[in-house]
């Protein structure tokens, strides 16, 4: 009997936990049927244009608000581009040399600095972007003659970089280290120097695994929501220009819903659109991500 | 003469498409020494890649505790000023309730410097002092009336733009005035009120007992370091056991098939769903379905639960797979049922990681912000939230709401903000790592 109960109670407790998933799929979902029943899906994932503020009375100009995200998702493109071309080269190197080069002395000095940086809220990178790194950008920018705006794509997307940098790192040292040792030996032993090695037997057959956490860096870059909302810019603009303020989907998200609003107006739905997609693109990346490490797995482990 | 130097050119020059040392003329090495010099040149070049890679995340590590306790290493001091105010009967009238206590300190600032008397100028003067004096003025005077009619010396706290200023500036260095918006004149007081010791700098308690406040001088983190309690206590109460039963019962009861996969698979992929994706159900389920209050505590911890309710099940998994067979069979061997194998041995062994893996996700959840922006906990709330349904914010939310103002005491005190969730995130971490290096059993 007792046991029963348990078992029952830890079932309960599973049901609970796999109902979140749907629940979390299922809210999102319906909140953007019912946003595209005011918006076409058609003009929402190809328009242009986004001014999502809905004037008061409906007989004034531009009433409907525009709901075109391309501005959106070329903006958080753009800042999830630059923050891995700050964050693969670096955690790519940091890992090489973390598993190659470094002696456990070292190994063991550097790690925690690595750890300290992944465990620390996005909110203070945050505020290091806004308050230190934006400043030494538009100052160093200055001095070669660039005009750099206070909240720009590349000040959000580095220092998002040097957030996503660990995380790289981890993950792709675990599969660098994983590569079987016969390889390496074979390679020095050929006369092949380490770094030769390393570019051409250790990069290549960890390849699935890096690709595997590369993509699961750029889902974290696009999903990542407080230093864009503090470096970005709020407007959206269609701009290819790392200099200029652009806006991300999460952005969007925070500023649609932070504040009073009715939860009907296609307002606030919108932000529901915008997290289903965000959604869909994190899931997507995430399964193929873990499709290539498991490709991986099966190859060597 | 002039003909060598040409021949030493032209032979410079060759030298040169070469791709040699034009000025070397010592014989040359042969091809293969040359190869194995650039190869080893290639490995230094790399090498050095690396380390430069590993130095250059320390160095961003240093910047940013650089400018996180530079900017906010001087929000745990305050500065005061000594005034002698005259509680005059005339002044506060019959009502203290309404009376005008600006005046009494007008009054009292007019007294220490008579020759002020233009109105620009004492605007000026008046600027000095803090709002927050007024309403420490009310309080004295509505807890204990019979100071009517008295005069006393009372420390009072300065003006936010003075207090930067004294706390970052020796009081006769005035290089710096314009960017605390000082004006000479008010440099001119500063100095002698230092001179004749009525300035002083005392621990800042404020900081540390305050709600959130529209003046950098009166904002405290009590408020909303109390929200964030409050929702990981929910949090705790909500995805602890939850996570744990369905670690447990997915580890050790369910049978592999399809479903079990499927379940897996979910739950990998919800560690990776962004947060503000949680907060986005939270809005949805919590505030517009279930009606919960919001901006509260409750709706905060439920949603920071389901935030970090996957990271636990695959913690707590990962430590119970760590328990080896053998103690399984054993405990069977004795006749044990399966829930006893579970709860009496199983879960018992594996409970240090599964402890260690909670409480850092307990860490993940203090320093979360973009969910709880979602579900309206940005709200300026300057009480403290006496229950779970009070409005609140939290310590990473806080530190947002400041960060947006400009003003530059709220810069120092989003930096001290920040030092304070660092310093409570570390003595986690350490506390984990404590749990992890004290009861974990290595097989």
């Amino acid at each position: 009997m007792f046991d029963r109960i348990i078992k029952a109670l830890l079932l309960i407790g599973t049901v609970i936990s796999i109902l979140v998933t749907v629940l979390i799929v299922l809210s999102v979902f319906s909140e953007t049927v019912r946003f595209f029943t005011h918006v076409s899906p058609f003009s929402f994932f190809f328009g242009t244009e986004w001014s999502p503020q809905i004037a008061i009375r409906s007989d004034q100009a531009g009433s409907s608000g525009r709901f075109g995200a391309i501005p959106i998702f070329t903006g958080t493109a753009m800042i999830a581009l630059i923050a891995m071309l700050v964050a693969i080269p670096l955690g790519l190197l940091a890992a090489i040399y973390l598993s190659v080069y470094a002696s456990p002395a070292v190994r063991n000095g550097f790690k925690p600095v690595l750890e300290i940086l992944a465990g620390i809220p996005t909110v203070v990178y945050g505020y290091f972007a806004i308050v230190a790194f934006s400043p030494i950008l538009r100052e160093a920018g200055g001095l070669i003659g660039l005009s750099i705006a206070s909240e720009s794509a590349l000040v959000a997307g580095a220092v998002m970089g040097i957030m996503i940098t660990p995380f790289v790192m981890s993950l792709s040292e675990d599969v660098i280290s994983a590569v079987p040792k016969s390889l390496i030996y074979g390679s020095l032993a050929m006369g092949a120097t380490p770094s030769e090695t390393v570019y051409k037997i250790m990069v290549p057959a960890a390849m699935p695994g890096i690709i595997g956490a590369v993509l699961l860096g750029i889902s974290r870059a696009i999903g990542e929501t407080m230093i864009v909302v503090m470096a970005a810019g709020m407007s959206a603009n269609l701009t290819a220009n790392p200099l200029e303020a652009v806006t991300t989907a999460t952005v969007q998200i925070v500023t649609l819903l932070t504040g009073d609003h009715e939860f009907d107006s296609p307002k606030t739905l919108a932000a529901f659109a915008l997290g289903f997609t965000l959604l869909i693109l994190t899931l997507l990346l995430n399964f193929i991500a873990q499709s290539f490490v498991k490709k991986y797995r099966e190859r060597y482990v | 003469m002039f003909k060598i130097f040409k021949r030493r050119a032209r032979i410079a020059i060759k030298r040169m498409q070469r791709n040699q040392n034009p000025f070397s003329f010592s014989p040359g090495k042969s091809p293969a020494q040359k190869w194995m010099l650039r190869r080893q040149r290639k490995e230094r070049m790399f090498r050095r890649c690396g380390f430069g890679a590993i130095l250059l995340s320390c160095v961003f590590l240093g910047a940013l505790l650089w400018s996180v306790i530079g900017n906010g290493y001087t929000a745990f001091q305050r500065t005061e000023v000594l005034l002698t105010i005259d509680f005059s009967a005339d002044v506060i009238g019959s009502d203290p309730e309404t009376a005008d206590y600006r005046l009494l300190m007008q009054n009292a600032l007019r007294e220490l410097f008579p020759e002020v008397t233009e109105r620009r100028e004492k605007f000026d003067l008046y600027a000095l002092m803090s709002k927050s004096a007024y309403y420490k003025l009310r309080e004295m005077i509505l807890a204990d009336p019979s100071l009517i009619g008295q005069r006393r010396n009372l420390w009072l706290p300065a003006a936010s733009k003075v207090d930067m200023f004294m706390k970052r500036h020796a009081p006769d260095d005035d290089s710096a005035l314009a960017s605390y918006k000082l004006n000479a004149q008010q440099f001119i007081w500063i100095k002698k009120l230092v001179r004749d010791d009525r300035v002083r700098t005392v621990f800042n308690h404020i900081f540390f007992t305050g709600g959130d406040s529209q003046e950098p001088e009166s904002a405290g983190i009590a408020g909303s370091f109390i929200g964030s309690l409050m929702s990981i206590l929910v949090c705790i109460v909500v995805a602890f056991p939850l996570g744990v039963a369905t670690a447990v019962y997915l580890e050790e009861f369910a049978r592999k098939n399809w479903f079990t996969d499927l379940i897996e698979v979910n739950i990998n992929n919800l560690a990776a769903v962004p947060s503000i994706i949680y907060g986005l159900l939270g809005l949805s389920v919590f505030i517009n379905t279930l009606g919960m209050p919001r901006s509260s505590a409750l709706v905060g911890g439920l949603t920071l639960a389901l935030l970090i309710l996957p990271v636990i099940v695959i913690a707590s998994r990962n430590a119970l797979r760590t328990v080896p067979r053998s103690i399984r069979f054993a405990a069977m061997a004795m006749g044990a049922t399966p829930v006893q194998v579970a709860l009496h041995h199983t879960v018992l062994y594996a409970l240090p990681g599964i402890m260690t893996g909670f409480i850092l996700s307990i860490a993940r959840a203090l320093g979360e912000t973009s969910p709880l922006l979602m579900i309206g906990m940005v709200a300026f709330v300057t009480d403290i939230p006496r229950g779970i349904t009070d409005p609140t914010t939290s310590l990473p939310v806080q530190i947002y709401l400041w960060a947006n103002n400009p003003e530059a005491g709220f810069v120092e005190n989003t930096a001290a903000a920040i030092i304070m969730l660092l310093a409570v995130l570390a003595a986690i971490n350490v506390f984990a790592a404590w749990v992890r290096n004290r009861f974990e059993i290595k097989w």
